[in-house]
This record gives structure tokens, C-alpha cells and sequence, in this order.
């Protein structure tokens, strides 16, 4: 493995908005297992604000983790071992292995060594580019800051770069505002592989692009992959995209990977309630049957939902998904006062009780089971009320208790549902 | 055959430093009632250009030489064409300024009603210090305060029985029309929309749908404000003698105060939960779907007869994106506008559009139902277009070299000949014009004839 990252966690902590001055923290990236190998095209998809351009940068150490590991350049014997050590608690081995590859125990020398074998291409060529700079000293920076080679050889290996990536040598002593947004592209590509790194993060490539650019972008990438066998790891919201670079695909979903296996297998038969209802999504003629339209929008990520955090939104979500009593407080109460007020007296009052019951005041339980029953499949929250009790004059609604999913070995990729944790194999 | 909006031959040019910029070469557009147009094509191929100009809403440097807006008959920029063609010498931007100014206040009247627009970035194109209903009524005020206010007397003067027979009809089943022959006969025009909204919104229970619709019924409605409301007609705008500062307050503040109660209504045809709630709302206090959502009901609120949105889904995630087409497709068939939709991805123009039009160089080089546009493309760029975009299926995708041309020294000929694989001698001398070489199908390249 060229890259592996191990419960990669990054927290962001938001300024003053709690009342007792603990500050609240936004849940970026929550522990993602992803790894490249040499010579592989990892893509990372998901939507806005799901934490990918965030991991991107932590695989890079641009980004201090507030927990979790980065092993680099390790090869699979080692990494079997480490995931084998802490499987079974054996911690200071594994610290032992984290204290030879993990990026970010590395300082100093070896830091700088390290970020000769990796690099980043952003997705804006038009701010990523210093205006002051020409594309000769854009591309120079790199290998001379890292001591690649020394300025003589780094001119040649400019004018080469510069062939490289489709452009005329005469572009050397131009400024990046003399350049079209596919040729700043093209000067951005030739300054991420400069100094010909193992590993390259490419964070949206082509959506600042015009098709035909991007079509010609996508394809430059995949022809310096075949010829120096860079590992790379592609971050998009473009699932078409993805699926015409990468071999393996992670899908993301509020800081998470929800599903993450080789590209056919995702694409072509998604397995997880998300990664079908996405790539449903994706318009376009070729795939127009049975389209699912998620109701609502990604979850704020300072509070995300408990359990599987994409249980809200999920079509097929059932009783253990990780339903709380807020949120079957909200449905109930829709119910009691709005879509069958006359079925309960004005005085019924719904209030949570304790973690895992609510009360309706004043309410006659049978009345309440029926109802229940009737709204089950329109209201998944109401799934999770495990049964209805006799409470003074109302009654007691017993909620059953969530569970977080893992992630669970199916059909050749690994999912995080809990529609597939009886399958599980272990890996 | 009578058309909705009706192009003709228009050419815009942008005055610079660097020299003429001619963004619009010869567009010609037919779009029929309740029609979706689909615009494609690369960026600053004058996509945006042409909608802006279309609503005619140009920058003090621009001179439209040549052509016609006409949107039921009516010709919308002649000052514009006038003015260019009488100084096409020498363009004088103070005056071209006074211009636009004059044209600003005659299309007033026209821009929100007859034709709205839709703009990109749903981000910015709402004001973040006004409440999202003061934004919707604020349009419904300006256009249609006869409308606002007749809602508002036949609330005062509808009673309770007439309510419960309304709900009696509607229970057994009655349809719009019916509702609207009762009220008609009762003389309460302006009640039936609400209570036919209320019985259709899907989100409520029916006891609470019954419980609004008999608290429909308005008691506080006194001799003055009946007097003001019944002076609001639309042609007058809010009536001579309330234009007077200060008084004019009053009936404004009326107004505003029905505004958003049709707010309420218009949100809730558009799918956004909590209707109620969300008109009290600020833009920032919603996602980017829903903003979205918001701008789409701005823009159908006085029931146009031509909606240009401009890339109404660029700016969000793929799931909201297939939300909001899910929606235009809803909007086609119960409004019964036409719509262009502007957009450089061809696979959001593939899900809800009926035509697609591809333009390249400030000209339209392509016309033709979706399906065909598809299946048998004509014109080498579209072709190109096409297998450019990656898909799933796709193993191989093609860039199309070079760039687009710079239009302040547009090549000879058809503007695509130093892109095009097949290009010939005549290509290079004079431009292609947009022909039909199959029913519907339009295409401007010589490889299918002059």
C-alpha cells in the first residue's frame, strides 16, 4: 500500500456557540479506513460537505487528525500485521509499526523527504496558481524546495514537464493569467507530478472545467498514471467521473464511508440505501427506471444523527437504524395535533420521558397503537416504538434500542449497513 | 402556428477596450406554450448572453444591432435595436446608458409577469436581510395587487356555510372546476384558490385540512380597509392617491400581509416542508435546495408566460439536483408555462426538456427534439459535445481539441471550422445557416446541405 489510513478522525471545533464555553465541534471526517495501492485509482464521491476534500488533506498531513493513524508507503505483509496487532489489542507493536510509517510522527528531515513522494492538485487552477509566478517558476518550486535536483536540472525537467502535459515549451515564461482554465489545469498537473511522487491527490480535477476540457484533463491523468504508475486518490461529487478514472470507489457520506469497493462492483450493483439513491440520481437517459429522490438535505455535522447517520433520509430504514426519541417526538406530535387532532382531546401532551420512552398525556393507548401501525411505513421513526404501555391516563411509548453499524463485508466490498450484518463474513 | 416567445435574428455586441465582442450572432428561437427548451453548449458560447438579452436586461456597453424579442407579439428591445442602429458608428455609453434606463421602466410591468427569471447561484440571488415571505410577496404586491386584495374581501365576506358546502363538494370528490362554478355564483372569486390549495397539500391530515379551511372565514375586516382594498386594481398599481408617502402604508401593509399567506400556498406546491414556518424564515436559515426551491416559487408566482432559468441546478449536490428536476417535471404539467433552461451539462437538459438547442459561437448550430438530439446528432460539435461527457458506460471519452473562439475576432465562416474534422473550403468562407433537414431538425453545417 502506497497510502493506508487507520480510524482517521477529524474534528473541527466551531467558536462560541454553546452556553457553558465548551465549544462545539464539527465532525468532518469520523473514522474512515481507506488505503491505495501503487499504481491505483482510488475515488472518494459523496456530496457537498461530507468530509472529502477534509480526508483528502489529511492523507497529505496538510491536516493535523484529531485521531487516527496515516501509514505510508508500507507494504501489505506489515500492514496485515498492524491491522492484525490492533484487532487483537496487541498496542504496543502496533505503535511500533506506527512509529515507522505513520506521516505523522515524521518530522523534520524525514517530514521533508516525505513530501517529495506525495502531492495535491486542487480544484481551482485559477486561485491554486500564484498570479506573480510564471509557469516556469510555478512548476520549479516544488522540485527545488524539496531538493529533488538542483536549478540547472530543474529547468530541463520544466521543459520536459511542460511536454509532458500537452503544453508548447514557449508556455515556460507565461503568467497564469495569459493561460485558459484548461491550460492553467495542465501547468497545475505538471507541478503535482514534478517531482514524480508515489501518491498524488487530485481534489475535484475537472469541476471547474468545461466538458470538453475535462474530457481532455481526465484522459492526461490516466495516461500519467499508466506511464509512472502514481497512486491516486480522486475526489469528486461527479459519479461519472469516477467511474471512467478509478478502479476502487469510496462513497462518503457525513464524514463516513458508507460503501467502498472495486469500481464494478459499486457502480454498476450498489449495495447501501445511499450509494443507490446517488447514483440514481446522476442524470442522464441511460438510467431512468426506478430513480429514488432522497427527501431532504445532508445532516448538520456539529449534531449528526445517532446511529447509522444516514438513517433519516434512508428508504429503507427499519427500527434499529438509530432512532431517537426527538425524532419520533417530532412525528408524533405531527400525528397528535396535526393529522389526527380529532381523534385525541385538546389537553394530550407528548414529552420524552427518559433515553428510551416518550408519554403521551391524556391519550388512550389502543387509539395510539392503531395509529401507529397505520403510519408505520409512511413514518419510519415509528418502527423503532417497540410497544405501547398503559401510563396513568395516557400512555408510554417503549422505544427500542439503536445500533451503530460496521463495516460489513458483502458481495466483494465492504458496506455499512445494517441490512447486511447477518451476512457478514469475517474479513 | 402561434409561438410564445418568437427570436429573430438577434446580434449583441459588447463594446471593450480590446474591441467589439460579438456575443450574438443571428439567434433564431421558437418556443411553443408549456414548452421546455434546452440551451447547451460550452462556456461563453453566449448561452447566458441570449437569456439575459431575451428578458432584455443588457450592460450599458452592449448594442443589440439586429433582431426582435417577441413575446405574444410584442416586441420587447426596439428601443435598444433602434438606438444601436441609428449610432452604430460611434456607440456612446452614457447614452446607451439612458437607454436601458428608459427600457428598465417600461419592461417593469412585463419582467416577473409575462416572463421571470431564474439565476444561478441560489446562494446569492435571494436578499439575506428580507424574510423569504416578504420576497415572495413583494413580486405579487408589485404585479398583482387586485388579486391580493379580492382574496382578502372574499375571506371577510365568505360565511361558514358556504365553507362547509365548499368542503362538502370537495368530498365528494368535486373537481377544481366545480369549487370555481360555486364560488362564482356566490361572487366570492379569490377563495376557491385557498381552499383548493389547503384540500391538496398532501402534508396534512384531513381533519386539520377541514380545520383550516373553515377557519378561513375573517371577521376583522373594518369600513376603511374595505374601502382601500376594494380601490386596488392592478393597472393603477396601488391606485393614484396611495403613492402619496405615508399613506401609502396602509394598503401596502394589507397587501403584504395576504402576500404571505399566498406564499404559504405557492411553497407548498413546490414540496418545501413547513410552509408555515418558512416564509418567517431567513435565506440563510435554509439549505440550498430549498433556497432553490424559494427563487422557482419567485419566479411562478404571477403565473408567467415564459420562465428562463439559468443553471438552476449547477450549484448543488447530485441528490438535490434530482429533486429539483423532479420538481420542474411536476411544474411542466401543472403551470402551464413554457420554460428555457440553460444549463452546459446535456444530461440535465436530457431529463426534462422537449427540445435542446446547442449554440457555439453566439449561434444556435443545432435544434431537434431530445431524443434525436441523442440518438443521431448532426452537427460535428454536438457529436463532439456528446462523446465528451463521461457516463457509466463509457470506456473512452474525447476532449474536443482547441478552444472556443475568441469573439472579438471570430474566425470566417462557420465558427466551428477550426475544431471541426470535416472541414471543408466553403466552411472557411461563408456561415452554414440553421436549416431543417428532417422534421424538426434543424442543423447549420454544410455536411447536410446549404
Amino acid at each position: 500500500m502506497i497510502i493506508a489510513a487507520r480510524k482517521l478522525v477529524k474534528h473541527f471545533e466551531i467558536k462560541g456557540n454553546s452556553v457553558f464555553g465548551k465549544p462545539l465541534r464539527l465532525k468532518a471526517v469520523d473514522g474512515v479506513d481507506i488505503q491505495v495501492k501503487e499504481g491505483e485509482i482510488v475515488g472518494v464521491v459523496g456530496e457537498s460537505g461530507s468530509g472529502k476534500s477534509t480526508l483528502g488533506r489529511l492523507l497529505l498531513r496538510l491536516l493535523e487528525p484529531t485521531d487516527g493513524v496515516v501509514l505510508f508507503n508500507i507494504s501489505d505483509d506489515v500492514l496485515a500485521k498492524y491491522d492484525f496487532y490492533i484487532e487483537n489489542g496487541e498496542l504496543d507493536r502496533a505503535a511500533a509499526i506506527e512509529k515507522d510509517y505513520s506521516i505523522f510522527l515524521k518530522k523534520g528531515k524525514k517530514l521533508r523527504e516525505m513530501r517529495k513522494d506525495m502531492n495535491i492538485i486542487f480544484q481551482d487552477p485559477y486561485s491554486s496558481l500564484d498570479p506573480r509566478l510564471n509557469v516556469l517558476d510555478v512548476i520549479k518550486e516544488p522540485i527545488q524546495a524539496t531538493g529533488y535536483m538542483d536549478s540547472d536540472a530543474a529547468f530541463d525537467r520544466c521543459m520536459q514537464l511542460l511536454d509532458e502535459v500537452g503544453l508548447p515549451k514557449d508556455f515556460a515564461y507565461r503568467y497564469p493569467h495569459e493561460l485558459s482554465g484548461g491550460q492553467k489545469q495542465r501547468v497545475a498537473i505538471a507541478r503535482g507530478i514534478a517531482t514524480l511522487p508515489k501518491f498524488i491527490v487530485l481534489d475535484e480535477p475537472s469541476s471547474a472545467l468545461d466538458v470538453s476540457v475535462q474530457a481532455q484533463i481526465l484522459t492526461l491523468l490516466r495516461g500519467i498514471r499508466e506511464k509512472y504508475n502514481i497512486g491516486m486518490l480522486i475526489i469528486t461529487h461527479n459519479i461519472a467521473v469516477i467511474s471512467y478514472m478509478s478502479d476502487q470507489v469510496n462513497v462518503m457520506y457525513a464524514g463516513k464511508i458508507v460503501e467502498s469497493g472495486p469500481k464494478r462492483d459499486i457502480i454498476l450493483n450498489p449495495v447501501h440505501p445511499y450509494t443507490i439513491a446517488l447514483i440514481s440520481a446522476v442524470p442522464g437517459k441511460m438510467i431512468k427506471s426506478n430513480r429514488i429522490i432522497l427527501k431532504g438535505d445532508t445532516p448538520n455535522l456539529v449534531d449528526p444523527p445517532s446511529g447509522c447517520v444516514f438513517h433519516p433520509r434512508c428508504p429503507m430504514a427499519f427500527d434499529i437504524c438509530g432512532w431517537t426519541t426527538d425524532e419520533i417526538m417530532v412525528d408524533m406530535i405531527f400525528l397528535v395535533y396535526d393529522k389526527y387532532a380529532d381523534k385525541f382531546s385538546d389537553e394530550t401532551v407528548v414529552s420524552i420521558s427518559t433515553n428510551n420512552s416518550l408519554i403521551v398525556s391524556k391519550a388512550d393507548e389502543k387509539k395510539l397503537v392503531e395509529i401507529i401501525n397505520l403510519e408505520k411505513g409512511r413514518m419510519k421513526s415509528l418502527m423503532a416504538i417497540d410497544r405501547v404501555e398503559k401510563y396513568e391516563n395516557g400512555a408510554e411509548l417503549k422505544i427500542k434500542q439503536y445500533q451503530v453499524p460496521k463495516m460489513y463485508k458483502h458481495d466483494g466490498r465492504l458496506v455499512s449497513c445494517l441490512l447486511y450484518a447477518a451476512g457478514d463474513q469475517k474479513p | 402556428m402561434e409561438y410564445t416567445l418568437n427570436v429573430l435574428n438577434i446580434k449583441e455586441q459588447f463594446y471593450t477596450r480590446r474591441g467589439i465582442y460579438k456575443a450574438l450572432n443571428g439567434v433564431d428561437l421558437q418556443l411553443k406554450k408549456g414548452e421546455i427548451l434546452g440551451l447547451a453548449g460550452e462556456s461563453g458560447c453566449g448561452k447566458t448572453t441570449l437569456g439575459l438579452a431575451i428578458i432584455g436586461l443588457v450592460p450599458r456597453n452592449a448594442a443589440i444591432i439586429e433582431g426582435e424579442v417577441l413575446i405574444n407579439g410584442r416586441d420587447l428591445i426596439a428601443p435598444l435595436r433602434e438606438y444601436a442602429s441609428r449610432n452604430s458608428k460611434k456607440f456612446n455609453f452614457r447614452k446607451s446608458e439612458n437607454i436601458i434606463k428608459k427600457l428598465n421602466q417600461q419592461l417593469a410591468s412585463i419582467r416577473g409577469s409575462m416572463i421571470s427569471m431564474v439565476f444561478q447561484d441560489p446562494m446569492t440571488s435571494l436578499n439575506p436581510v428580507l424574510r423569504i415571505g416578504f420576497q415572495i410577496s413583494e413580486t405579487l404586491v408589485t404585479h398583482q395587487p387586485e388579486m391580493l386584495a379580492k382574496r382578502k374581501l372574499a375571506r371577510s365576506r365568505v360565511t361558514d356555510i358556504d365553507l362547509r358546502d365548499m368542503l362538502e363538494l370537495l368530498k365528494n370528490g368535486a373537481d377544481e372546476k366545480a369549487i370555481r362554478v360555486f364560488t362564482e355564483s356566490k361572487g366570492l372569486q379569490g377563495i376557491e384558490e385557498q381552499v383548493l390549495n389547503i384540500w391538496s397539500r398532501s402534508d396534512l391530515g384531513e381533519a386539520k385540512k377541514e380545520k383550516m379551511i373553515v377557519s378561513l372565514r375573517s371577521t376583522k375586516l373594518g369600513s376603511f380597509e374595505r374601502a382601500i382594498l376594494n380601490g386596488v386594481k392592478d393597472r393603477r398599481g396601488m391606485g393614484g392617491w396611495m403613492k402619496i408617502p405615508g399613506l401609502s402604508r396602509l394598503p401596502k401593509s394589507i397587501l403584504f400581509k395576504e402576500g404571505y399567506r399566498k406564499a404559504v400556498e405557492l411553497i407548498s406546491t413546490l414540496e418545501v416542508p413547513n410552509p408555515e414556518e418558512v416564509v418567517k424564515m431567513y435565506p440563510h436559515e435554509l439549505s440550498g435546495g430549498m433556497r432553490q426551491r424559494i427563487i422557482i416559487a419567485i419566479a411562478l408566482a404571477n403565473n408567467p408566460e415564459l420562465v428562463i432559468m439559468d443553471e438552476p441546478t449547477s450549484a448543488l449536490d447530485v441528490t438535490v439536483q434530482a429533486q429539483i428536476l423532479e420538481l420542474m417535471r411536476h411544474l411542466k404539467q401543472r403551470f402551464n408555462t413554457s420554460f428555457i433552461l440553460i444549463s452546459h451539462d446535456l444530461s440535465v437538459l436530457s431529463e426534462v426538456c422537449d427540445r435542446i438547442a446547442i449554440m457555439y459561437g453566439g449561434r444556435i448550430v443545432e435544434v431537434a427534439e431530445t431524443d434525436m438530439i441523442f440518438k443521431k446528432p448532426l452537427h460535428p460539435y454536438t457529436t463532439m459535445l456528446i462523446s465528451a461527457v463521461p457516463t457509466f458506460q463509457t470506456t473512452e471519452i474525447k476532449g474536443i481539441s482547441g478552444a472556443v473562439p475568441d469573439m472579438r475576432d471570430p474566425p470566417d465562416g462557420c465558427m466551428f471550422n477550426p475544431r471541426c474534422p470535416y472541414v471543408m473550403e466553403k466552411c472557411k468562407i461563408v456561415n452554414p445557416h440553421l436549416g431543417e433537414v428532417e422534421q424538426d431538425h434543424s442543423v447549420a453545417c454544410y455536411l447536410y446541405g446549404d
